[in-house]
């Protein structure tokens, strides 16, 4: 098993969450998917979670999100940069615009507003696919997490 | 007694991989893995479509640019389109040919019919395809690393997505299990941890076999959504676009009888 950098978010402060709630998602944002392919498990309120920790909702298992690799650059340098398209650019946007990753993650939210009002988020990623392209250390790149509810 | 199927024009009938028997199928692979990569019959020609050298596929949708400056994703209606393609490339080389669909929630692992490297004491064409040229990696066979079966996805996986009411919704989660599907079935080579097989990573997936036989269950399982949730349930400004570079919007591509097949358990004929 490959194991890549784990990551703990800062404390999210959950007092404004709505406790009525029939659905609750953790949203990644502009996540990177241009190296391996990797399986993201995330655990809530668990910082010591790693690729040992069972997918259970005791050890605060939320869900997990799968990113199909680009596998690395197979072109020139500069190929893969993402970069904005002017105006009047007529090609669709570049393929490796960071993407949003959505897990549905009702439970383990529900237990996560059972135990307090924050909540940290730990994110360990497990390879699952590569190439010799591809760098393991730290496969997991994202913008910003945020967790929403909806009734 | 066999099916004619598609074969006089009318509609194909796609079946699960374990109810299809593989030898048209694998007669036209044969034949066109055998074409040179530049021949437009031929497997890499239509391969190296999704992924390297033209990235053509849409996967984790995309911001901003031509003439769509909000995210949006055509990784459903771009794929199905190609499945399109595809399957009737392979009905030139055998007309008997279809697609059939790796049920993967049965979590037995890969299909025995792409699972044995030779048949009859000939390479199987189903359990590896060729690959091009590429930039430090010169043209071979593909190669899998399949995991554990246990970690495929589960028939409660899919039944979790199917009952989920918005397209966009829809789609992002059927994505994540098909990302899921792609890595565990490339895999990683466990005496060369640096080596990950073909399915694992987008420029390469398609040349294996398999990735036929994977999409066709990711169509079909939209395919189930629409007969629950609606044929046109996409958002209207997704329907005019097109499925660069086949001929196909996005509309014309949301009923799949219009596109000449249909999704059966079964079949049987006189």
């Amino acid at each position: 098993m490959i194991v890549s950098k784990k990551h703990v978010t800062p404390v999210i402060q959950l007092g404004t969450i709505d406790r009525d709630f029939s659905r609750a998602d953790i949203e990644f944002d502009g996540v990177d998917h241009r190296g391996a392919s990797f399986e993201a498990r995330i655990f809530l309120n668990n910082p010591q979670a790693d690729e040992h920790t069972t997918k259970t909702l005791k050890t605060g298992y939320a869900g997990s999100f799968h990113i199909f690799g680009h596998g690395g650059c197979f072109e020139d340098e500069g190929h893969c940069d993402v970069t904005p398209r002017r105006a009047y650019d007529p090609r669709p946007a570049h393929p490796l615009s960071p993407t949003r990753k959505i897990v549905i993650a009702t439970e383990a939210v529900r237990q996560a507003l059972q135990t307090g009002d924050t909540a940290t988020v730990t994110v360990v990623p497990i390879v699952t696919s590569l190439n010799e392209k591809c760098d393991t250390e730290d496969v997991l790149r994202f913008d910003s997490v945020r967790i929403v509810t909806y009734r | 007694m066999q099916v004619t199927n598609g074969v006089n024009n009318e509609i194909v009938l796609r079946l699960n991989v374990e109810q299809t028997d593989p030898t048209f199928l694998r007669d036209a692979y044969t034949k066109m893995q055998a074409l040179s990569p530049t021949d437009n019959r031929g497997w890499i020609y239509w391969a190296e479509y999704h992924g390297f050298p033209h990235y053509y596929c849409w996967h984790h949708g995309r911001t901003g640019a031509d003439d769509n400056q909000y995210p949006y994703n055509l990784f459903l209606p771009w794929h199905r389109a190609y499945l399109v393609y595809w399957e009737n490339v392979a009905r030139e080389q055998n007309s008997k040919a279809t697609l059939s669909w790796w049920d993967w929630t049965s979590q037995t692992g890969v299909p025995v019919a792409f699972a044995q490297p030779q048949t009859n004491g000939n390479p199987n064409p189903l359990f590896s395809g060729p690959t091009p040229d590429m930039p430090g990696d010169p043209a071979r066979q593909t190669r899998r690393w399949p995991g554990d079966p246990g970690e495929l996805p589960s028939p409660q996986d899919v039944q979790t997505i199917l009952n989920l009411v918005n397209f966009e919704d829809f789609q992002n989660q059927l994505e994540d299990l098909h990302d899921s599907v792609h890595g565990w079935t490339g895999g990683i080579n466990p005496d060369n941890p640096q080596q990950g097989g073909d399915m694992g990573v987008i420029p390469v997936a398609s040349f294996d076999p398999i990735f036929w036989a994977h999409h066709c269950m990711i169509d079909r399982i939209w395919y189930l959504w629409q007969l629950r949730q609606g044929i046109n349930n996409i958002p209207p400004a997704y329907l005019q676009l097109q499925l660069a570079p086949f001929k196909y919007t996005v509309e014309q591509v949301l009923d799949i009888r219009q596109l000449g097949y249909e999704y059966a358990s079964s079949a049987a004929t006189t």
